[in-house]
């Protein structure tokens, strides 16, 4: 059994234009200490579904459908209250913009221990306080600035402090909202092998959502690519991002024009806005491929229906007609 | 310069400031001090003779003005003619029942005021939040003076039990300091609900709008994921954060707490600045009037230096460096 | 919602609309509606109440049984401390206290907006000079420089006008300047700038108009605070004993005992007049600065 499993999610907003689909029918899963990639550009709806998993979703969206089940347990069907003991204690966020997702009149210390005692009352407050200090040296900041507020730490400091308040109850999955955005080269290298060596180390799964496809290409084991609210592509990283004898592995043309978009995966940054024409309107309802008005290779039933996702080997998905031809012609 | 000296010379030259104003207001728009103070009192022509001597009035209005700070910074606030006392005497008795008053009352309207919009805020539009938006609004449209009186008449007239007026019962003996302190405390019951009626209102609308901003940032959302209850969320995490706008606000508060405090002390009989205003209106005592509002204007300038004081130990942003 | 539209350019982006568009949209919200309901009603007593039923201060009792009686068919609300007609008093306090309140909040909305418009201008020394003075207006206590100014210069309408009109421009002008600061940044400023305006004309065609709906919103809610004032000032006793407002009523009846000796229908009508024209004020204050003001909306 996997430690996450997303059946089916479909999360709506309410608006005053009708509904947006931010999310339709997705469904990913995580293994225990597994390492996973979420990519896709803005607006996708990578961020609300990451949200859906500790209910954390703003007051406005509604989980429609589908379920998220943690270690056995649907998540989904929890009220509020049984919802808390998980949030941290098994599931932590590192938020996008840890300037604002840190809380400016509180010390990063108390902020850090805050809860550990909360979800653990037989901790003692010294107890947890050295347990807050050890985060702090772990994600590589000197424990005597404990007493510090955030406004007194650089951009990448600040990330860090997340990042050890993520890790402060011990939890089993955490999930990394675009956690280097807004920090210069050096220091989003910096955090990111500091991801990579916390979740080796305490043996996490992290769910690591970012639109750099580098670097999810160098950190995670399994990679999901969404498109408009439903997933275009899944699979291990390097049948996703890497190449054979030049050809791109990846099968889904929005993911081949995303990985065309970066002249080499590996070096060079440029953001993924590189595709002609814009996402479609959500609130609309959809029929056919989302990715059909963008897609330079689309066949005429794209328009009318939309494409379920295909196993190509028993770990690697995507959603894309040209592969219903393809299987269709080997059956 | 550090911010703290700063803001201390701005209150140092705020100070002299009014102490100017206050000469121009008292000394040189009517003309001649003597002449206003006589017009009210029977003045002998020894007293008005001592009077010119005092008040410098032989020389220019230069030489005035500084006969008057001279006198200022003795501590000469004059003689009242009215009360045949130095003013500075009955001023000093009257600034201390004002500051028990104040000191009780604006206790449990800010309490009071940023517990309710809180609460109000943190259900931001549900039924009690609306009802208590209303309510504070109305409450906050009446004149604290008829409040005032309708407690008068509902506790004196009507009911009964509860003293409306003066600070303590005349003539009355006690046998021990507790005593004391329990008349005085039965006589601060109507003059505080009175100022509380109308001032919490103050306090809940600001703090409900800003509680309802601060909740929707994101390090709100921060602590939800950490699994914390609402409870906790909204009195650990937003309330200091929001009260910060309410410090700064309160600035505004000040002077309408002044406001209130004096038609509180009018028609409660409170023994204190406000009640000798009042008095010193009806007996066109000037040197008191005089006396009254400098007091209560350096009172309100040191007021706000604090409440300054107050913003930069809630905000580690604007601390000191 | 998660976005911000607080810079301050957004809500100048507002049109300036008419004012029939305005009382619409006052009108559709609940609040803003009971308040003009409020306004209107007083409006309408303050007009024609007079008219209908005269008040003559010197038409006191004959003797002391006609002092402090209760409501009767003769006297609707009963009688004052001089045995006069406590309604007619009421309608005829009901046009003071709103004249005062309306006058006192014009000269302070002309001294504020100018003061505002001039400083967020011009700007530099001129603007450092201005708002000084504002900020000393802003931190000494209002009422009891009121009262020594009205017991300086004595107790008629036109003084208790000018005192209070005033001393309460100090807010309009720091809302007024900021706004006119943030126009100023404007491109069409710079560009009638460029094209030779004068200053005068820049301020008048292209800052005024925009700064308008501002001045209103904050005009509505001062009207409330003016009108409190003058029924504060009156209670001290410093109204015009000749020209009886709800407050001066409310100062005699303190003065004359009406309280301890239970005359509720002398003490309760100007003080519930006072509440609901200024909650009136305010909730219609309060409904247009969320129309104006896109931030507050869905409160």
């Amino acid at each position: 059994m996997s430690l996450l499993d997303v059946r089916d999610l479909r999360v709506s907003y309410g608006s005053a234009d009708g509904d947006v689909h931010a999310v339709d029918g997705v469904s990913l899963s995580i293994e225990a200490g597994e390492f996973v990639g979420l990519a896709g550009e803005s607006g996708c709806g990578k961020t609300t579904m990451a949200m859906a998993i500790p209910q954390l979703l703003p007051r406005n969206a509604r989980i429609t459908s589908g379920s998220v089940t943690f270690d056995g347990v649907d998540l989904s069907a929890l009220d509020e209250h049984a919802m808390r003991a998980y949030r941290w204690k098994e599931i932590s966020v590192v938020f996008q913009g840890a300037l604002n997702a840190l809380n400016p009149v509180q010390t990063i210390g108390s902020q850090i221990a805050e809860p550990i005692r909360v979800h653990d009352s037989s901790v003692t407050s010294a107890q947890a306080d050295d347990r807050m200090r050890e985060l702090l040296e772990a994600v590589g900041i000197p424990s005597r600035r404990a007493h510090d507020f955030p406004h007194q730490f650089s951009g990448g400091m600040r990330q860090r402090v997340m990042i050890a308040m993520a890790l402060a109850c011990r939890p089993r999955l955490v999930i990394a909202d675009e956690p280097i955005t807004a920090l210069d080269v050096m220091t989003q290298a910096q955090i990111i092998d500091l991801l990579q060596s916390l979740s080796d180390r305490y043996n996490l799964a992290m769910l690591l959502i970012s639109h750099d496809l580098s670097v999810l290409a160098q950190t995670c084991d399994r990679v999901a690519v969404m498109y408009a609210g439903k997933m275009a592509e899944t699979g291990p990283s390097q049948d996703v991002f890497g190449e054979s004898s030049g050809q791109v592995l990846a099968r889904h043309p929005y993911t081949q024009r995303l990985l065309r978009a970066y002249p080499n995966i590996h070096r060079e940054r440029v953001f993924i806005d590189g595709i002609p024409g814009s996402p479609p309107d959500l609130s609309k309802p959809q029929k056919g491929c989302r990715f059909q008005p963008r897609c330079d290779v689309a066949l005429t039933q794209c328009a009318n229906v939309a494409p379920e996702l295909v196993a190509l080997n028993d770990r690697h998905f995507a959603a894309c007609h040209l592969l219903d031809a393809d299987s269709s012609g080997v059956q | 310069m550090p911010p703290l000296l700063r803001r201390f010379l701005v209150l140092c030259a705020s100070i002299f400031a009014i102490v100017t104003f206050n000469f121009f207001l008292f000394h040189v728009i009517p003309g001649d001090p003597i002449r206003l103070i006589a017009r009210s009192q029977r003045l002998s022509p020894e007293q008005v003779a001592k009077l010119r001597e005092a008040y410098g009035l032989d020389g220019s209005i230069f030489s005035q003005y500084l006969t008057y700070l001279k006198n200022l910074a003795h501590g000469d606030l004059g003689y009242s003619f009215a009360l045949h006392e130095n003013v500075g005497d009955i001023v000093g008795r009257a600034l201390v029942n004002t500051l028990i008053l104040l000191t009780v009352s604006t206790t449990v309207v800010v309490l009071l005021g940023i517990a309710i919009g809180v609460f109000a805020g943190s259900r931001q539009g549900s039924k009690s939040d609306s009802a208590t938006v209303v309510t504070s609004l109305v409450f906050w449209s009446l004149p604290t003076f008829w409040v005032g009186m309708l407690l008068v008449f509902i506790f004196g007239v009507w009911l009964g039990g509860l003293p409306i007026s003066g600070i303590t019962t005349p003539n009355a003996e006690y046998q021990n300091y507790f005593q004391y302190i329990a008349d005085i405390a039965r006589h601060l019951i109507l003059p505080t609900l009175t100022l509380a009626l109308v001032d919490i209102a103050f306090f809940v609308i600001i703090t409900r709008t800003s509680l309802i901003e601060v909740m929707s940032e994101d390090y709100m959302l921060t602590a939800r994921g950490k699994g914390l209850s609402q409870r906790t969320m909204v009195w650990k995490h937003a309330t200091r954060n929001a009260l910060l706008p309410v410090v700064t606000a309160s600035v505004l508060y000040i002077s309408a707490l002044v406001a209130g405090a004096i038609q509180v002390e009018v028609v409660f009989s409170w023994p204190g600045m406000g009640l000798l205003t009042y008095n010193s209106v009806l007996a066109r005592d000037y040197p008191t009037l005089e006396a009254c509002f400098l007091i209560i204007s350096v009172a309100v300038l040191v007021a706000n230096f604090i409440a300054d004081l107050v913003y930069r130990r809630l905000d580690p942003r604007v601390a000191v460096a | 919602m998660a976005f911000d539209v607080s810079t301050n350019d957004e809500s100048i982006d507002v049109p300036p609309s008419g004012f029939s568009a305005m009382l619409r949209s006052i009108w559709a919200d609940r609040l803003g509606r009971i308040g003009l309901i409020l306004l209107v009603v007083t409006a309408v007593v303050a007009v024609l109440g007079p008219f209908v039923f005269p008040f003559n201060p010197a038409d006191v009792g004959a003797d002391s049984s006609t002092i402090l009686q209760p409501p009767s068919a003769d006297h609707w609300l009963g009688t004052d401390e001089l045995g006069r007609d406590v309604f007619r008093e009421f309608l005829a306090g009901a046009r003071i206290s709103l004249f005062v309140g309306i006058m006192a909040t014009l000269i302070s909305t002309v001294i504020g907006a100018g003061i505002g418009i001039v400083a967020g201008y011009f700007m530099g020394p001129l603007d450092t000079t201005l708002m000084s003075a504002t900020d000393f207006f802003l931190v000494i206590p209002a009422l009891p420089l009121m009262i020594a100014m009205g017991a300086i210069f004595g107790q008629n309408l036109l003084i208790i006008i000018l005192v209070i009109g005033l001393l309460s421009w100090p807010r309009t002008a720091r809302i007024v300047r900021s706004q006119t600061l943030s126009l100023r940044q404007r491109q069409y400023v710079a560009r009638a700038k460029s094209l030779g305006a004068s200053d005068a004309r820049i301020i008048r065609r292209n800052v005024a108009p925009h700064v308008l709906q501002l001045i209103v919103a904050n005009t509505i809610l001062v009207v409330a605070g003016c009108i409190l004032a003058e029924a504060t000032l009156s209670f001290i006793g410093l109204g015009d004993p000749d020209r009886i407002s709800w407050g001066s009523m409310l100062h005699f009846a303190f003065v004359s005992g009406a309280v301890g000796l239970g005359a509720w229908w002398y003490f309760m009508p100007p003080g519930l007049g006072i509440l609901v024209v200024v909650l009136g004020f305010t909730l219609v204050g309060h409904s247009f600065e969320r129309i104006a003001n896109p931030r507050l909306k869905g409160e």
